[in-house]
């Protein structure tokens, strides 16, 4: 959280406007179009004083994702942003904003909290397609008031190219790091900082680490045999992902939302935002918590499990995450009728089993990929 | 017995009889006919089934409803577990889990030997977008063809544009209805339960009313219990009368001086769904000590627009334009600023003396704002309240213990508040 913090700091000290922007999908172009530095609030871990703060406005069950969030936005880091945006990616979420506006205000510093509902059901459908058509113009017009700029195509169009510049690179060095040119902790390290960073920093760090991941790449050659795919919200500790590359499992390929769910989609060029966040959603990499994804997603997961010859899945489970909990026993029928095994942690913030736990049950499963 | 306790007797058997055959009647009719061929739906709580009337030949199955008279029977547990041993997180809503299980198991621990298998899953994410992915899994296991509703939350009330948005995907809903049953859709059918259900409701909000009586005439455990049948009858003229009567012997009970709990001192609001498993020992105990809950969020929101107490009556006009404003009613479709207000008012009306706030790790939606809405109760209307941990369908995440030793603090409460 104070990585967090210092992140925000130094952001601060450069005149930036910062929007902190509630988990998963925000539409990152068009806050950025309007001249806000947007920051994802997740990949938080609780600092030294816990969760205190949020456990004074939400239960504990409530996932890590939430109570990070919470913690962090009622932190004395608050001051640091200049206004939140969230919609409603999850049930839990959606019940933050008045929590949080009305706990802001009490502490003196209300921030402006930008909400919009995306369409939870295809986006192929028309009446869905109005309405979220309509929720963006909503959202230009609250920003325009807020910031004093009118919409511009141009700002608009220049922040889609640095979003999927920043795309492509993270799948480039995706690649690299299933070819062992960097390892997994680095990778998803390296995506991971997006949420710290101007979106232009960090498309200069993933260069810088894509071209050293490019000379340290041995281009293939990988132990296919222990291929396996990670599944999740957050990458997983890096303690366990360690655990899990000390014993000889090779990450082929990620499932987790922060990583290549938030990564492998683009929608195409448009100065109509409308449009582009019609085809941003509605095409948007499969996701638990984009409901009508929910057939796509099985052929997205086997497809993938092929493409990289997946032997395993390790599904890390954010603890209270209902999205993803639901999924894990058909995914591992589904898996199992492929000859692919799974393996199910549950990490989160009073839940996270300690290292050495981790460690016996990926070897024991490490060993069983062999069998 | 006294005359008093013979009266008591009486009026729970009465009301208590009737629901007992409605609901066996219900689950009943919905076997037979489905074995005969109707076109079977199974629907999330919120989701209008006025439609379905508007068919010829199409019934309805409520998982959420069945969940929790599997609860309220005993069965909760061993249902939960079933799904549990399927890889379905103990995390996961009791409801889901017990619904899971029941499929999973062929419906033998079930009371109603199950619900019949679906022709059509309709889901909706108002209450929460769990009950998706919930109906997902048996849209993945069966095949069967899933038509999700898409509600927007209400941080404030429902605006113009979240409106046309429901209408037109009840459009949807009903094109997807006529496609795959080849019946025909009949608007005067869906108007008319439309009316009766407005008609049903306004008799709920009489029974209701009876809260406000000091002794209360009703204890919100006897509104769970009633609520039932909204969920298998309704648009039905059998619910009206239902409700109608339930009301009158409510009333004359109150007339002739028969309360549930006659030496009440503390009148309490309770806010989340239904303990089931703890309906009976709960009020109980609870009389013993003089308490009654009189009035809960779980059945003072239905038929009530967000964030409002009265009935939301049917003018006559468009039936799915009444059934669409409704959509947000059920408490978890809202934000605090509305729940509260409604709160609020039913502390005022029902001159509440402390409130339960029973935080249920099942349903997150419902409890993920308690804290925040109990501290402004507190601060607001300077009103003693307590957090206890519930969960509504799985008794193994419930200590009576724990609960009575807070429920024990906040009678304390009172007390010292008037002293
Ligand atoms: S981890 Fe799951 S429950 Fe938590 S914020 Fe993310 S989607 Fe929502
Ligand atoms: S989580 Fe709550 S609202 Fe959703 S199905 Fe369960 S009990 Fe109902």
């Amino acid at each position: 959280m104070e990585g967090f913090a210092d992140s925000l700091q130094a952001m601060k000290a450069k005149g930036r406007a910062v929007i902190g922007c509630f988990p998963l999908y925000p539409p990152l172009e068009l806050l950025h179009s309007f001249g806000l530095t947007p920051v994802v609030l997740w990949g938080m871990e609780p600092g030294p004083a816990g969760l205190a703060r949020s456990d004074r406005h939400i239960q504990p069950y409530a996932c890590r994702v939430a109570r990070c969030l919470t913690e962090f936005v009622l932190s004395p880091g608050y001051g640091l942003m200049d206004a939140l945006f969230m919609y409603n990616a999850c049930d839990t979420l959606r019940n933050l904003p008045e929590i949080l506006e009305g706990a802001l205000r009490e502490r003196g510093r209300p921030l402006p909290v930008f909400r919009i509902h995306i369409p939870a059901v295809s986006l192929h459908r028309e009446e869905a397609a109005r309405y979220m058509e309509a929720r963006i113009k909503g959202l230009i017009a609250d920003l325009a008031a807020f910031t004093g700029r009118q919409f511009s195509e141009q700002a608009f169009l220049r922040s889609i190219r640095l979003y999927r510049r920043q795309r492509s690179l993270s799948r480039d060095l995706q690649i690299q790091a299933a070819r062992g040119g960097l390892r997994f902790a680095d990778f998803s390290e390296a995506l991971m900082t997006a949420c710290r960073l101007p979106v232009e920093d960090h498309v200069a760090l993933l260069e810088k680490t894509l071209e050293k991941a490019g000379a340290a790449s041995h281009g293939g050659g990988m132990d296919k045999r222990r291929a396996v795919m990670i599944s999740g919200i957050l990458p997983p500790p890096r303690g366990l992902i360690e655990a899990m590359e000390a014993s000889g499992l090779v990450i082929a390929a990620n499932d987790i939302a922060a990583l290549a769910r938030s990564c492998s989609s683009s929608a195409a060029e448009s100065s109509d935002a409308a449009a582009y966040y019609t085809e941003f959603y509605r095409d948007h990499s499969p996701c638990p918590t984009i409901l009508f994804s929910s057939d796509r997603r099985l052929e997205a997961i086997r497809d993938e499990v092929m493409r990289h010859d997946i032997r395993g899945v390790v599904f890390a489970g954010e603890k209270f995450c209902e999205y993803e909990y639901f999924e894990y026993p058909y995914l591992a029928g589904m898996l199992e009728e492929m000859g692919v095994r799974s393996l199910f942690i549950e990490t989160g913030a009073d839940g996270a089993l300690s290292p050495d736990v981790y460690k016996t049950r990926i070897e024991t499963f490490a060993r069983m990929l062999d069998t | 017995m006294t005359a008093g306790d013979a009266k008591e007797a009486f009026r729970k058997n009465e009301s208590g009889k009737r629901l007992s055959s409605i609901i066996a009647n219900d689950y009943l009719t919905l076997h037979q006919r489905a074995s005969e061929g109707a076109f079977v739906v199974w629907i999330a709580i919120i989701v209008p089934a006025e439609i379905f009337a508007g068919f010829d030949n199409v019934v309805y199955a409520v998982p959420e409803s069945h969940a929790a008279l599997c609860a309220g029977k005993g069965a909760g547990t061993v249902l939960c577990e079933k799904a549990e041993a399927s890889g379905y997180s103990a995390d996961l809503c009791s409801y889901a889990r017990i619904d899971i299980g029941t499929v999973l198991g062929g419906g033998a621990d079930s009371p109603t030997f199950g619900l019949p298998k679906p022709d059509l899953l309709v889901s909706n994410n108002n209450n929460c977008s769990l009950l998706v992915k919930w109906f997902d899994v048996h849209h993945r296991t069966w095949g069967v063809p899933h038509f999700v509703l898409d509600i927007p939350f209400c941080y404030e009330n429902q605006g113009a544009d979240d409106f046309a948005y429901i209408m037109a995907q009840f459009g949807g809903l009903i094109r997807t209805i006529e496609g795959l049953s080849g019946q025909k859709f009949n608007i005067d059918r869906a108007r008319e339960a439309v009316r009766l259900s407005s008609l049903a409701l306004q008799e709920w909000r009489r029974f209701l009313s009876f809260a406000s009586h000091r002794p209360s005439g009703i204890t919100a455990f006897d509104s769970f219990v009633q609520m039932a049948p909204i969920l298998t009858s309704r648009g039905t003229g059998q619910l009206v009368e239902h409700f109608r009567l339930l009301a009158d012997e409510t009333k004359e009970q109150v007339e002739n001086g028969i309360f549930p709990v006659p030496q009440e001192r503390y009148r309490l609001l309770w806010d989340n769904i239904a303990p089931w498993h703890q309906l009976r020992k709960m009020s109980a105990r609870l009389k013993h000590l003089g308490a009654n809950i009189t009035s809960a969020s779980y059945t003072y929101c239905i038929g009530a627009l967000e964030g409002r107490y009265e009935a939301y009556g049917y003018d006559g006009g468009d039936p799915l334009a009444w059934l669409a404003r409704l959509q947000n009613f059920s408490v978890c479709p809202h934000g605090l600023n509305l729940r509260s207000k409604a709160m609020k008012e039913v502390i005022e009306r029902n001159a509440i003396d402390g409130v339960v706030f029973a935080s249920n790790r099942s349903c997150k939606v419902y409890s993920l704002m308690q804290m925040d809405q109990m501290k402004r109760i507190r601060e607001e209307l300077d009103i003693p309240c307590v957090m206890i941990d519930v969960d509504h369908a799985d008794e193994r995440k419930y200590s009576e213990e724990a609960a009575f030793t807070r429920l024990e603090a906040l009678l304390e409460m009172i007390d010292a508040g008037r002293a």
